[in-house]
């Protein structure tokens, strides 16, 4: 495959990030009302409830930011990056471009959540990797079905109950990770879940490229 | 069509085996259920599927044990009626071990019956502070549990908490079975539908997953009928319960991503993927997330029940011929499901 694509394909994608910048303006503007929301539903949330939280914020906010991935361009242009660039090399980009988009906004709801509703962290480093973890796989999974559901008429709808079912064991997991690094339970193997969480996301990168050339032609 | 004859067969026997055999002796329940060293006492026991009326010529036996080593023999047992058994013991003045109160285990056993055992069915208190434990091993050591009888013939554990729901293992345990083998069939048409895009197979996959999420519906709602005699509620959040709704629920969103294409080529071949990239993440959602969290569920977190040690040789010439005769009733149902699709394919003009 050519892999000399990617570099520009990458940037192609930051700069109609940097073009626009509607994109992750209304994202992080997205976060910022939903920790209120959130902040002012459940005022001083215990650290159970902190946790449960943070995580429906970053799995919206990220099905949000993701799955205008695919359809913000026309089908002219998806045209012409076919002619242009092989499918894999495509998808490599746009995980790879939704990865650091995730992990940007997975940080800054941090930063505003720790803020707003107190920081009940104990473990930073673990809680970080589980945040990195989680932004990966959330990035992969969501880029897959957005792709799926871009092609049809009621993406939106189509997004959220073709990825939740999918996502659900990561979340589990993820949730239980985070719990560990808040100190609400002791668990010294958490490294068997950091595997666990490390092989969903191997194994739905490999499924994602190997599928995506069948879902992208047309 | 022999498995189609096989599968109507295996099910028949398993309805009629399965739901007719009788479970082995066992006790219910004993009173009084708390005793003091040292005392004589009459113990009564309520049998359940017992015949301690007809003992023939040998007697019954009655012990408590304490553990392996440790154990009271009955001085005597009398009969009431079939069901309820008097049991006279001369405790020991002591514990064997240095504790204060101990559950026992009862075990009757019957010439013909069969030994019955009725797991910390009662519990002893040593009230006398004078008697020192671990002291007069003697009693406890004089009738040591052994010669028991084993009932012969046709017939499922015993199993307390459990008891005649034992038989839904025949009907909710295949059901898992004849899920996966579906699952993976329409998997693999998913995959013969993306390398060779015949019309025929994305029909297969739908229907093997069609017929798959029936059985789905049928596993839990067994399910759900033996959680409410066994946990007391039909739904308790057990986290096998919630993986088995969320994998069910990946298999409604393909049908529905199937019917939202206009085009019904690029609604199958994205159905296909979708379908594949479902099934992959099915695994991890049905067998490693249930083994990280405490669960009701027998199996996985090691909690009695039904591991392959209570599977006994009666059960499981029911139990392996009840997973081929469901899953072979699943494929005939996928089977119609698809052949019912081909035809309204060639009418529409389709295919």
């Amino acid at each position: 495959m050519n892999w000399k694509i990617l570099p520009f394909l990458l940037r192609k994608e930051f700069l109609l990030e940097f073009r626009q910048r509607y994109a992750i303006s209304g994202i992080v503007l997205y976060v910022c009302s939903m920790v209120f929301v959130v902040y002012i539903a459940a005022l001083r949330a215990t650290p159970p409830v902190w946790n449960v939280l943070f995580w429906l914020i970053v799995l919206f906010a990220s099905i949000n930011g993701v799955v205008k991935s695919f359809v913000q361009e026309s089908g002219n242009r998806q045209l012409y990056y076919y002619q242009l660039a092989e499918p894999v090399a495509l998808l490599v980009a746009k995980i790879i471009y939704n990865t650091v988009l995730l992990l940007v906004l997975s940080a800054l709801a941090f930063l505003i959540y720790g803020l707003v509703a107190g920081n009940p962290v104990k473990d930073l480093p673990l809680f970080l990797l589980v945040l990195f973890l989680g932004s990966c796989g959330f990035s992969i999974a969501f880029t897959f079905i957005a792709s799926i559901a871009a092609k049809a008429n009621n993406s939106a709808t189509l997004m959220a109950i073709l990825s939740f079912p999918v996502i659900f064991p990561m979340l589990l997991t993820l949730i239980r990770l985070s719990s560990i690094a808040l100190r609400l339970m002791q668990d010294t193997a958490y490294m068997r879940d950091i595997l666990n969480l490390l092989a969903i996301d191997i194994i739905l990168v490999t499924l994602t490229i190997v599928l995506f050339p069948y879902i992208w032609k047309d | 069509m022999w498995w189609k004859s096989l599968s109507v067969v295996l099910i028949l026997y398993v309805l009629i085996a399965g739901l007719l055999v009788p479970l082995k002796s066992g006790i219910e329940r004993v009173a009084p259920d708390a005793l003091r060293c040292g005392e004589t006492v009459t113990l009564r026991l309520y049998g359940y599927n017992t015949f301690f009326a007809k003992n023939g010529d040998q007697a019954m036996r009655v012990w408590l044990t304490f553990d392996d080593q440790h154990a009271v023999l009955a001085e005597s047992a009398q009969a009431i009626n079939d069901t309820i058994l008097e049991a006279r013991f001369r405790l020991p003045d002591c514990l064997p071990k240095e504790k204060t109160s101990a559950y026992l285990n009862v075990i009757a056993d019957h010439p013909e019956a069969g030994a019955s055992i009725l797991p910390a069915g009662v519990e002893i208190r040593l009230d006398s502070a004078g008697v020192e434990n671990g002291r007069a091993d003697s009693l406890w050591q004089m009738h040591p549990v052994e010669n028991l009888h084993v009932q012969t013939g046709f017939s499922y554990p015993y199993q307390n908490v459990i008891y005649e729901t034992i038989r839904n293992t025949y009907f909710h345990v295949p059901m898992w079975f004849a899920l996966m083998f579906l699952f993976t069939s329409s998997v693999w048409f998913s995959l013969k539908y993306l390398r060779d895009a015949k019309p025929e197979y994305d029909r297969k996959a739908a229907a093997y997953a069609e017929s798959g999420l029936l059985f789905g519906l049928l596993g839990l709602v067994t399910g759900m009928i033996w959680a409410n005699y066994t946990w007391g509620q039909p739904w308790s959040n057990d986290i096998k319960q919630l993986m088995t709704a969320v994998a069910l629920l990946i298999y409604l969103a393909y049908f529905i991503l199937r019917r939202s294409f206009d085009d019904p080529q690029k609604g199958a071949r994205l159905a296909a993927a979708y379908n594949i990239f479902a099934f992959a993440s099915l695994i991890p959602l049905l067998y490693i997330v249930p083994r990280m969290f405490a669960s009701l569920h027998p199996g996985a977190t090691g909690n009695p029940a039904f591991g392959s040690q209570d599977l006994d040789n009666t059960m499981r010439a029911v139990f392996y011929p009840a997973i081929i005769g469901w899953t072979l009733l699943g494929y005939w149902v996928a089977e119609l499901r698809f052949r019912i699709q081909r035809l309204e394919d060639k009418k529409m003009g389709l295919d």
